[in-house]
């Protein structure tokens, strides 16, 4: 594997590369609307919103918000391994990380369940529209990074990842916590 | 280095079980309360786990950036 130092103080060399960053800021500022929008219909209409928010189980959104942290925590001690060379512990945390992101999708899965047992699915009020569209956005992200994650360690085992890849894969995971960090706090507690 | 990423996400777990309880808490300012901690768990995710501490400052204003001008709109609404 070539490991090399890059300079990441050069604005051409973000850690994860450029053209991850120009993904992340198209992606925060796609959520960052979609949170807009939320917010300005719950000022439309206060007391449905209010209700509504009342219906979720915040509990998920915590379990979830710690889960997706601990991940997190794990990629970035992952890299760090990486980093100084020891392939065995980053190949752990790595699994780790994939584990914890698994964990997510399940905790997640049996929200969806109970919300549809109950007949609250997408078409229930304007806050679950909201509620579906931004969540699922969002597990299809954590699906698609799991991929990416999966590819990664694979590649980590053949020895055909680079380090620069290795923190690209890092740096998408990380923007699904820092989407979840942004929608979390508005659908659970803002309202 | 890998101390700063575990005092990070001890904090970070700190704030996230703060925003929850604060849940039950009837307080008008507590939407702002609630945003601001979640910008601060934002900056340890994108400074520390990122490691965009190290980035050039483009990329770290672009960030905060961001993160104010959203708040702002959110608050403002």
């Amino acid at each position: 594997m070539n490991i090399q130092q890059i300079d990441a103080k050069n604005i051409y060399f973000p850690p994860g590369g450029i053209l991850m960053w120009i993904i992340i800021f198209l992606e925060l500022i796609t959520f960052g609307m979609g949170i807009v929008a939320m917010v300005y219909c719950g000022k439309q209409e206060p007391n449905l919103f209010h209700e509504s928010r009342l219906l979720l189980n915040p509990v998920y959104g915590v379990i979830n918000t710690i889960i997706l942290l601990t991940s997190g925590f794990c990629m970035a001690i992952s890299v760090l391994y990486l980093k100084t060379g020891n392939k065995q512990k980053s190949k752990k945390f790595l699994l780790i990380t994939m584990l914890f992101g698994m964990l997510f999708l399940i905790v997640k899965t049996i929200e969806y369940k109970a919300k549809i047992d109950i007949g609250q699915s997408i078409n229930y009020n304007l806050f679950f529209t909201f509620y579906w569209l931004l969540t699922l956005f969002h597990v299809i992200h954590i699906i698609v990074g799991l991929v990416i994650l999966g590819s990664t360690y694979f590649g980590l085992v053949k020895e055909k990842t680079s380090i620069e890849d290795f923190e690209s894969s890092a740096t998408f995971w990380h923007m699904c916590d820092l989407i979840w960090l942004l929608i979390f706090p508005v659908i659970y507690l803002f309202f | 280095m890998k101390k700063h990423i575990i005092i990070t996400y001890v904090l970070l777990i700190v704030l996230t079980i703060v925003s929850g309880l604060t849940y039950s808490v009837a307080d008008n300012n507590i939407p702002s309360i609630i945003l601001l901690l979640s910008a601060l768990k934002f900056i340890g995710v994108s400074f520390y786990f990122m490691d965009l501490k190290k980035a050039h400052i483009f990329w770290k204003s672009a960030v905060i950036c961001y993160l104010t001008i959203l708040l702002i709109v959110v608050l403002i609404i």
